[in-house]
């Protein structure tokens, strides 16, 4: 205290104007972020039931006869609820973290969320193509039976270009994107962490 | 507690708290109507472990390090470049100029000095932040030699 001097730094810290915000104004917040967060989940779960529920119509409506036709239906079905199932429990992890810690503890969660994110993402993502590719070209696979063979080869040849296109342009570009903003965001984490170590 | 009276009590002192991480008005009053959101929805849980206090500034402070996330959208306001050369003698720019300083400082150093200036016990403000109560006592030190010096420097005193 004695290097205080003259300056009382806890008389001007208290003289900064504050307004306090009517209670309704907040109440009205918390209203609408119950709001959106509820959208959130309603949009993901129609989305995954939704998309289910047309491949489930096209299985039985089309009657596929090609047992590779059905593992292909279960493979692209099974590569969305994976990846909607994970990314919206890490979603869900990251949400809900425990606000109640010291800021030692929250910091160091924050980091081991931001990791794990990190690991999921580049993982997941390659999960979700090869099944959704492998998926597809099953399915395709009864209908291309049926074509001349230079149709064949040429739906299937649009649709795995279209698919290598995905995988060798637009998945690096955006896994870099993410990465980098990730990989900042553990180092600032983990150098705000380290304040407290020294 | 009821939450009216949690938030009527700790409205001011969580502000000043945020408007010591970032100094931005703005983005201070978006943080703290954040913190006394998750306040609201986690005082269910709340359980006499702690005191109420120590529960609402972890909460706030976390919250503020977690905007770090967001640091992007809220560029740190800077001041006036020459209000260090005018040597005002209103309080209002000394104000300001103390505000400006902490907020440049690293940050779990501006959530421990503005703690303490908030009058919090030093054993709280170790329990907040999650050292011991004579690390907490030597940057306590550390920060206002530096703050000292700063006002020195500009000659606000």
């Amino acid at each position: 205290m004695d290097n205080d001097n003259n300056i009382d730094f806890k008389d001007l810290w208290k003289k900064q104007s504050v307004s306090q915000p009517d209670m309704t104004d907040l109440l009205a917040r918390i209203n609408k972020f119950k709001k959106t967060g509820l959208r959130c989940l309603w949009l993901t779960n129609i989305l995954l039931l939704g998309t289910s529920a047309f491949i489930a119509f096209v299985w039985f409506y089309y009657q596929p006869q090609f047992i590779s036709t059905k593992i292909g239906i279960v493979l692209v079905i099974l590569a969305m609820v994976i990846y909607l199932m994970v990314y919206n429990k890490l979603l869900g992890n990251y949400k809900n973290i425990e606000a109640n810690q010291t800021n030692q503890e929250y910091l160091q969660n924050l980091i081991l969320i931001k990791k794990k994110q990190n690991f999921m993402q580049t993982k997941l993502m390659t999960l979700y193509f090869v099944l959704l590719t492998v998926g597809i070209c099953l399915y395709m696979y009864e209908y291309a039976s049926r074509m001349t063979a230079w149709m064949a080869i040429l739906t299937y040849g649009i649709t795995l270009l279209w698919m290598l296109f995905n995988w060798l342009y637009i998945h690096p570009k955006q896994t870099k994107k993410q990465q980098e903003k990730i990989n900042s965001l553990i180092e600032k984490f983990e150098e705000v962490n380290n304040q407290l170590e020294s | 507690m009821e939450f009216e009276q949690i938030y009527k009590t700790y409205w001011d002192r969580i502000f000043r708290l945020c408007m010591g991480f970032v100094n931005d008005y703005d983005a201070a009053q978006d943080l703290a109507q954040e913190t006394f959101i998750i306040v609201w929805q986690k005082l269910e849980t709340f359980r006499n472990e702690s005191s109420i206090g120590t529960w609402i500034f972890r909460i706030a402070s976390n919250n503020c390090l977690r905007q770090i996330e967001k640091q992007k959208r809220f560029p740190k306001s800077e001041l006036p470049v020459h209000l260090s050369e005018e040597k005002l003698t209103s309080l209002e720019p000394q104000i300001q100029f103390l505000y400006k300083c902490i907020a440049e400082l690293p940050e779990t150093d501006r959530i421990i000095i503005s703690l303490e200036l908030e009058d919090i016990k030093q054993n709280e403000i170790a329990k907040i932040v999650g050292l011991s109560e004579a690390n907490v006592r030597v940057k306590i030190h550390r920060i206002k030699e530096k703050l000292t010096q700063k006002f020195k420097e500009n000659g606000q005193r």
